[in-house]
């Protein structure tokens, strides 16, 4: 039986081309242009999901994007939701959340067992008795979640973009066509997005039985397509709200970030389901779903069908089902009176059923349960909202239509922070305070009549333009003004029927009845943020697109307060899932690379990421493993000399007269002393005495000093130099060389030979000592020469302009080779430093470590006016430690299991610290780190334990730095 | 001690270790090793057209900041833009921009000398501070390349928002960039400045875009001419 209807005009599909898929190992045709449900519901195929908890069978909903018990996957994605993404000829998809099928869920006894279930069944299984955590975890696991991660899901790009305009419209029904018309009427930019695949909006399956929406949508269109400056997206859906209108908008082909100078909301409202009894069987779906089937796909909802609805909405989609060819048994309508609109009496003369005070007692289930056979209506009580069951009738149907009214679909409104009332006279939460540039115009805005929607689209426009400074006449458009019971309500205000047996759904994705409300309640859950988190209400897939209103309105019912006292849950982006690939986009990441990255590469480096740099790590020989080549290259600076590329460290240039006062502000030490020539080592705290980096401040002139610091703090640091300078506005100009000046550092004992060839400079230790600089030439390159003696007491660091750095090293390797001169990598240059005592912010230190706790007291001037983070160090001196940074030995042939960085320092079961770097030197023999302890334990000699991965403990001894000898006359 | 002559040391664009696995033809252009040819002359035009991103890092700049710095370049008969974040031409057709209200950057033309003319100059003067550039520079050409701009900028770089004489320094792919419109011989071309360090990343990203828009990488030699 095929449910296709005759041509509609402006339908979707293309009926001239068929295609084939199989949906659960069956053979399907569709037209293209049909989604995955649209085609299905076509072929008679009712049962197109289960639901999450309970695994009852589901069909068409909302067929809007929020059908969250129709996911599918194809074998390669998942979670496609059926009812809006378009069938593909050769398509092989199967349901999700099933066992066994979608037909034969083995899943479905869940069902029959529901009341074993009840709402915060999870919470409480895993909190008593707690030896059932291990069992509860399993089954939990096993059920939860939708759909089976592809790990070999292809990488496919999904660009992120930027885009600019005057206005964004967002939404592109008749209220946003509008809106973007007027808009581009005064000559703005206008950008106007729709999730739909065809802008239109409800002009596209909301007819009443007429022609008149098809004629005005194509007026719409027309005059919007003759105005160059509207770009229109389709199948875009607006995902997020952040400040200074900036939008992401998502497309299958990416997500572009659209930064607008307005934006006008015309999102519309989600159609509400009234909540009865078996409200969730295949074959019951909201009454636009059934409109959209019928004009946008051409697919009758069912062949004898009951409306029960409680608006005015309801008429007119028993009007377009009669079009459709669907026999409508009856419009049910929970509301008492007579109904007078145009699409009543219409009915009316047609000869159709009208029930007004009535209710959907229960929907009837076919023998399997998984379609409609009929409908149980009763009288319906709208002060005490309950069906009076003495005189039920009883209906035989194939499918109920719902419309009980609506809810904004306001998310961006409220991520925006616009201030939301809600408005009796409509039922409905709207803008009551909208945020500058932010404009909202038709449903969402609380206005529902056709013609007034335009007019608002218009309202919005000038207002757009009015904010942008543009002259545009005022247009005021009101929302009625009445009460809840009028028969021109769009929202009726609690849509409720109770039932004692229940399964009356408020929420499809998560199978929440209406008695788990009550039950959270009683449990103290009456709050409708943690209601939410104890019922689940609103956490599924759709994010409560149809249960959050029926849940504030039950909530409200419960405590009997009003609805606006109730409030709403917080409304957060994405609105609407978007694959992790859109959020990734191409993957940007930023490095740097020296100078002599390609002669890295080139001798077989093992790169680091350190920063934002690529460094060599090490260079293994061949069958060299990392730590034999590390060795090997601490082996060849502590006997012979090595060179390291130093590129990237941080340096900064501080010119001008008041540069030493700079520095004694923004590091710990004293400058105004320091002699043109000399070094002195810096430390930078924040403001709460936290150690952030560290470095070496050479004195050049009077008036300018050279700065090396840390490889991974450097852009932080230029960038809280420049900060600090707005404030202190001191004379001084800061020049940021990273970049400029590449570096080398010559270390070991044949470092001063070997560097001798290549310059003219006197390098003796006399002319040359430890802690001072030079400029002059090496290998006929200007240089900065620095003596340091970070990896060796013998060392110095070259700093060059970094395009000249290849021609330097050359040089230095070819000078160095009869004195055994090799490369060393920054892992090497770890464990050199360890070697030497010297501890590494951001390695030995932590984010909450301070001076006194490394023994850093020596590098602190606190005589000093002001130093950032002197405060705060003048409060921890007062303080006991808890506790300091201690070298430490294991003992003389260690050969257990080796500790490693972060095993922690235990004493029994309290923990006196961690271990920060240790490793073991070749040429010293021996196992040597830093490790935290209780200041109590750090005298030499003293010992502690350290617990390793595996719990062993390893005794460590506190040792004297450095580790190794110092040569005579270095 | 080895001496060597400090025009005889050989340097490289920065952005070469990027450019090495693409077969490009190089060239010596103002004492850097550069890549200025990637494909035929006929590929390389069809690819200008719609896509081209070329390296000119080759090229001379002298930068320099300080509250003197402008009377400073005035001083030496550079013509200054007068508005902060703008650029202009001065003599010899080099670019001067001026980043902010008093850090400039110049750049010569293929035979222009001002660059090197004011690096001679070593005196150091109160409020001028000599800034050393070792920048990537490049130069993107073609129908397609806001749209490649899209994806690296969150700033508009449209016409109609970024005025030909204005410099704006922004964050592209992720890195700190100096960016502008130029007319090249009556093409529209937009500039683009980042340090040097960055320059095979950058040039990654952007010629992988490239490539997917219908461009690609363009040699230098496009234009010398």
């Amino acid at each position: 039986m095929t449910l296709r209807t005759s041509k509609q005009v402006g339908e979707w599909v293309n009926r001239n081309k068929k295609i084939s898929f199989t949906f659960e190992g069956e053979q399907f045709t569709a037209f293209e242009g049909d989604t995955i449900s649209s085609a299905l519901w076509a072929a008679d195929q009712k049962v197109l999901g289960r639901s999450f908890k309970y695994h009852r069978p589901r069909g068409v909903l909302s067929l809007a994007n929020h059908d969250v018990n129709v996911l599918m996957t194809d074998g390669v994605d998942t979670n496609i939701r059926a009812d809006v993404v378009e069938v593909k000829d050769g398509m092989v998809l199967t349901a999700v959340n099933t066992t066994g099928g979608v037909k034969k869920d083995k899943s479905s006894y869940i069902d029959s067992i529901s009341p074993l279930l009840p709402v915060g069944f999870y919470y409480k299984a895993f909190h008593t008795p707690r030896r059932f955590f291990p069992f509860w975890e399993k089954v939990i696991r096993n059920a939860a979640g939708l759909g089976i991660v592809n790990f070999d899901y292809p990488r496919i790009l999904k660009r992120k973009q930027h885009s600019h305009c005057d206005v964004l419209v967002i939404g592109a029904g008749p209220t946003g066509l509008t809106a973007a018309y007027e808009a581009a009427q005064a000559g703005l930019e206008v950008t106007l997005i729709d999730e739909n695949r065809q802008v239109g909006g409800s002009l596209t399956y909301d007819r009443g039985g007429e022609a008149a929406a098809t004629k005005q949508l194509n007026e719409l269109l027309i005059k919007v397509a003759n105005q160059s400056n509207i770009k229109m997206l389709t199948g875009t859906y607006a995902a997020g709200y952040y400040p200074d209108h900036l939008i992401p908008v998502v497309s299958e082909g990416g997500i572009n970030k659209v930064r607008a100078k307005t934006v006008i909301v015309t999102s519309g409202a989600f159609e509400q389901p009234p909540v009865f009894r078996y409200n969730d069987l295949p074959g019951v779906m909201l009454g636009s779903a059934a409109q959209r089937l019928i004009y946008r796909y051409g697919v009758k909802p069912f062949n004898n069908g009951i409306v029960v609805t409680a608006n005015d909405y309801g008429y007119r989609v028993a009007l377009d089902l009669l079009e459709a060819g669907t026999k409508v048994v009856a419009v049910v309508d929970l509301r008492k009176g007579t109904n007078t609109s145009g699409p009543a009496i219409t009915l009316a003369k047609r000869g159709i059923k009208i029930y007004a005070g009535y209710c959907v007692y229960e929907a009837l289930a076919a023998s399997d349960k998984s379609s409609v056979r009929g409908a149980v209506l009763c009288e319906y009580d709208n002060v005490a909202n309950v069906a009076l069951t003495k005189n039920k009738v009883t209906l035989e149907c194939d499918g109920i239509a719902m419309s009980a009214g609506w809810a904004p679909a306001g998310a961006l409104l409220y991520q925006a922070g616009t201030g939301m009332q809600f408005d009796n006279s409509v039922q409905q939460f709207v803008p009551s305070r909208l945020p500058d540039g932010i404009f909202a115009a038709g449903k969402v805005n609380g206005i529902f009549d056709l013609e007034q929607r335009l007019q608002d689209g218009k309202r919005a426009a000038n207002e757009a333009l009015r904010y942008l400074g543009l002259e545009a006449p005022q247009i005021t458009v009101a929302r009625p003004v009445g009460q809840p019971t009028d028969l021109s309500c769009p929202s009726h205000p609690y849509p409720m029927v109770p039932h004692e047996k229940g399964k009356n759904f408020v929420d499809f994705d998560e199978d929440i009845q209406i008695k788990d409300f009550v039950n959270a309640a009683k449990e103290g859950f009456d709050n409708i943020e943690l209601m939410k988190r104890f019922t689940t209400v609103g956490m599924g897939p759709s994010q409560g697109k149809h249960s959050n209103m029926n849940a504030i309105r039950i909530l409200a019912r419960i405590r009997d307060l009003p609805v606006e006292k109730i409030g709403t849950t917080t409304s957060r982006p994405f609105f609407h899932p978007t694959p992790i690939g859109h959020l990734g986009g191409r993957g940007f990441h930023a490095h740097r690379l020296t100078s002599l990255h390609d002669w890295h590469q080139a001798n077989g480096a093992v790169f680091t990421d350190i920063g934002a740099w690529k460094r060599a790590a090490y260079y293994p020989a061949n069958g060299q493993t990392k730590e034999q080549a590390i060795q090997a290259e601490a082996m060849a600076v502590r006997n012979a000399a090595g060179i390291i590329d130093g590129s990237s460290f941080g340096k900064i240039e501080i010119h001008g007269p008041d540069a030493a006062e700079f520095l004694e502000r923004f590091f710990t030490g004293s400058y105004k002393t320091q002699k043109v020539g000399r070094c002195r080592y810096v430390m930078l705290l924040d403001d709460s005495g936290v150690i952030a980096d560290d470095g070496i401040a050479s004195r050049l002139a009077d008036d300018l000093f050279y700065l090396s610091i840390g490889t991974s703090n450097a852009a932080a640091v230029y960038r809280e130099m420049q900060r600090s300078q707005q404030m202190w506005q001191l004379d001084i100009g800061l020049v940021n060389v990273t970049g400029a000046f590449g570096a080398i550092n010559i270390a070991g004992p044949s470092a001063r030979a070997i560097l001798s060839a290549l310059t003219e400079l006197d390098l003796s230790y006399e002319s040359f000592p430890i802690s001072s600089v030079r400029e002059s030439h090496v290998a006929g390159v200007e240089a900065r020469l620095i003596r340091v003696a970070f990896v060796s007491d013998v060392g110095y660091e070259m700093h060059i302009p970094m395009a000249h750095v290849p021609h330097v090293w050359n040089a230095l390797l070819e000078a160095g080779k009869q004195h055994g001169l090799r490369p060393f990598g920054s892992d090497t240059q770890r464990l050199l430093r360890l070697e030497m005592g010297h501890p590494m912010p951001g390695v030995d230190t932590d984010g909450l470590t301070n001076p006194f706790e490394i023994g850093a007291d020596w590098a602190i001037e606190m005589s000093k006016p002001y130093f950032i983070g002197q405060r705060s160090l003048q409060i921890l001196a007062k303080r006991p430690l808890r506790k300091q940074l201690v070298p430490f030995v294991l003992a003389e042939n260690f050969k257990g299991e080796m500790p490693m960085d972060c095993n922690l320092v235990v004493d029994g079961r309290a923990i006196l610290g961690r271990v920060t770097s240790i490793a073991y030197s070749k040429f010293i023999d021996r196992c040597i780190g830093f490790a935290y302890v209780s200041p109590a334990k750090t005298a030499v000699g003293s010992t502690f334990e350290i617990r390793t991965d595996s719990g062993t403990l390893v005794k460590a001894t506190v040792a004297a730095t450095p580790f190794i000898q110092n040569q005579k006359g270095a | 001690m080895q001496v060597s002559n400090m025009k005889t040391i050989s340097q490289t664009s920065p952005v070469a270790h990027a450019q090495l696995k693409s077969n490009a033809k190089w060239a010596l252009v103002n004492g850097i090793n550069t890549a200025v040819e990637f494909a035929s002359a006929e590929v390389e035009q069809a690819r200008k057209k719609i896509l081209g991103v070329t390296d000119v890092s080759c090229l001379s700049r002298y930068g320099v900041k300080g509250a003197q710095a402008a009377k400073w370049l005035a001083d030496r008969q550079v013509t200054t833009p007068a508005n902060p974040n703008s650029w202009g031409v001065s003599d010899q057709n080099t670019l001067v921009l001026r980043l902010g209200g008093s850090e400039f950057v110049l750049e010569d033309q293929f035979a222009g000398s001002t660059c090197a003319r004011l690096a001679s100059d070593s005196t150091r003067v109160p409020n001028v501070y000599k800034v050393p550039r070792a920048d990537a520079s490049f130069i993107l050409s073609g129908s397609e390349v806001l749209n490649m701009l899209s994806e690296l900028c969150s700033l508009d770089l449209r016409e109609k928002s970024l005025g030909a004489e204005e410099v704006i320094m922004t964050q592209i792919a992720g890195i700190s960039a100096i960016v502008l419109r130029q007319d090249l011989s009556g093409e529209q071309v937009y500039r683009i400045w980042c340090d040097g360090t960055y320059g095979p990343y950058l040039w990654d990203v952007m010629v992988e875009i490239a490539v997917e828009l219908g461009g690609g990488a363009v040699g230098l030699a496009c234009y010398q001419s």
